[in-house]
């Protein structure tokens, strides 16, 4: 089990012409946990992982990883971006992104190895995909094109995992199928940090949460921070926001009725 | 013999142009080729003024260092300023050429200097302009020059060939695992401006532009790989050179237009097959769902 802090953000500050994508966060993440980030569209959640990742440069303050700086961790920590943020039309196949995935270990110029291509499938087999190896990614569907970017993550054997809205797009089978296999690399002693916007399913997935609005609301234990006051100030008082809340915890404290 | 050394050059020019046109189509900057070929124009000027002549190497090292600049504002507009791609070359490249028309208009108008005698090379004069050992004629001038460009090129893009694939599949994974996104830019840049300007002089700027932007586009209709993309898009690029070159001959016409409209000829053709094979294949799928 891994123990101590992941991830440890100081007045950490983007800010995009003159107006501020996250502003003055400051937090400490334990390791070896699935933890959530979440607030509405343009709260900074993206912002927030590439500036610790060091993706884009901070205006202000700095980041941790595993009480290191970035430049002496990179092998460890692995990246999932949006879906939408890369061209499926590039002519390659899944097999060549998912070996994208081996080159953060291996350098730019050594051939790939026996052991390389073996970690490369057992990663297509982790998320299914390993029937559509030679598919070209154009021809992929949006859920088939999320589990190979989560097929790339796995093949770099990383200690850390951000992951940007893996379950947009994707339908239910295959949203189970994922949160298994990160509840299965957690178990294995990885930390997850998780872009997420479902607000049904958030207390269920996530053991720690990070509920941001261009400001830090709130982070913590999912059962001290996941509360209808804290989302309100997440998501500001419109009334369905507000309803939605209050029906979820209903729902939460009444779990028989459910069921 | 002149018929040769002719396709040599331009093949040598089609080859050093896919490679790189292959990668500036997939970053959605094809342009960059036409905006450097008429950023070129300060340097020019610049190296003629501080040179005081029109000897081809002070004015190749102004046109790369504006090429260079071209390639910084591009960058610049890009990334600091959040501006698309497209605008940013357009910006970039024609404020660069008028800096050039009016450092012409300044130092005055009877300089012996137009922009004819270094960006339209052409490919005619290509065997006249030889080199000797000695006594010994080793052929023309431009290939030496050209061949060198190509083992430069080739070896750095093998040397850098991941980090390249990478920085323009996905820029923010490259950069999460570690990798200097814009150093890579800048990397691929200096080769585009070494490729153009020195092709300018042996082919013309309209044939290294075709170059990059036509075979590319059509080797990317043919293939799902990005390797073959590349090979097959140098084959298009040396079957076009030949083609064009003997259609000029025959129409007693200028060889540099006619391979250039032979590479747009055949992308329109691979296009056309392309567009009727997916209709082709949309119907059956359509016809057995039924
Ligand atoms: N490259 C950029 N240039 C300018 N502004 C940006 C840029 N990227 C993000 N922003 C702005 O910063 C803010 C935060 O954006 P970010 O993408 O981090 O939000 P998000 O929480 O991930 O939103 P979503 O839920 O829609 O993915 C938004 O207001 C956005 O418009
Ligand atoms: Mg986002």
């Amino acid at each position: 089990m891994m123990t101590g802090n992941s991830v440890e953000t100081h007045n950490l500050t983007v800010i995009y012409n003159k107006k501020p994508a996250i502003w003055n966060i400051d937090f400490t993440l334990p390791a070896g946990k699935i933890i959530g980030v979440m607030g509405p569209n343009g709260s900074g959640k993206s912002t927030l992982l590439k500036a610790i990742m060091g993706i884009i440069e901070p205006n202000i303050g700095y980041a941790k990883i595993f009480d290191k700086d970035l430049d002496d961790v990179r092998e460890r920590v692995s990246y999932v971006p949006q879906r939408q943020s890369v061209d499926w039309d590039f002519p390659a196949s899944v097999w060549d992104v998912v070996a994208m995935g081996r080159y953060a270990r291996k350098g730019m110029l050594k051939r790939l190895s026996a052991e390389d291509k073996s970690i490369i499938e057992e990663s297509l087999e982790k998320v299914n995909m390993t029937a559509f190896a030679q598919r070209q990614i154009s021809q992929l569907s949006g859920g088939q094109q999320q589990r190979v970017f989560l097929a790339r993550a796995l093949a770099q054997q990383a200690d850390i995992y951000f992951m940007d809205e893996p379950f947009v797009g994707v339908d239910a089978a295959t949203e189970e199928a994922i949160i298994n296999l990160l509840k299965s690399m957690r178990d294995q002693g990885k930390t997850l940090i998780v872009v997420h916007h479902d607000l049904h399913t958030a207390q269920d997935y996530f053991e720690w949460m990070v509920l941001l609005n261009t400001r830090l609301v709130r982070v913590g234990p999912v059962e001290d921070v996941f509360n209808q006051e804290t989302l309100t100030e997440t998501y500001g008082g419109t009334l369905t926001t507000l309803s939605k809340v209050a029906s979820l915890l209903q729902e939460k404290s009444f779990p028989m009725r459910h069921k | 013999m002149n018929d040769i050394w002719i396709i040599i050059t331009a093949s040598l020019v089609a080859a050093n142009a896919a490679i790189l046109g292959s990668f500036l189509i997939m970053r959605r900057m094809a342009m960059v080729g036409d905006a450097i070929s008429h950023a070129v124009l300060p340097g020019i000027v610049i190296a003629y003024f501080l040179t005081n002549s029109r000897a081809s190497f002070p004015m190749l090292m102004g046109a790369a260092a504006s090429g260079m600049i071209v390639t910084t504002f591009i960058q610049f507009f890009n990334k600091k300023v959040k501006l698309q791609n497209d605008a940013s070359i357009g910006i970039s490249y024609t404020f660069l050429f008028a800096v050039g028309i009016i450092l012409i208009s300044f130092f005055g108008s009877n300089v012996d200097l137009d922009q004819e005698c270094v960006l339209y090379g052409e490919i005619a004069y290509v065997p006249i302009d030889t080199l000797f050992i000695g006594e010994l004629n080793i052929g023309p001038r431009q290939f030496w020059i050209l061949l060198t460009t190509l083992i430069i090129i080739v070896s750095a893009v093998i040397m850098a060939y991941r980090k390249l694939v990478l920085t323009t599949f996905d820029e923010a994974f490259a950069s999460a695992i570690g990798i200097n996104v814009v150093f890579w830019q800048y990397y691929l840049m200096a080769g585009v401006s070494l490729t153009t300007v020195v092709s300018f002089e042996s082919v013309g700027a309209v044939l290294v532009i075709a170059f990059i932007a036509g075979p590319p586009a059509t080797a990317y209709l043919l293939t799902h790989s990005f390797k073959r993309m590349i090979y097959l898009s140098i084959l298009i690029g040396i079957v076009c050179s030949i083609i064009g070159y003997y259609t000029a001959v025959w129409l007693n016409g200028s060889i540099a237009g006619a391979i250039s409209s032979v590479i747009g000829l055949v992308f329109a053709i691979v296009f056309a097959v392309d567009l009727f094979k997916r209709r082709q294949v949309s119907r059956q799928v359509t016809q057995t769902s039924n």
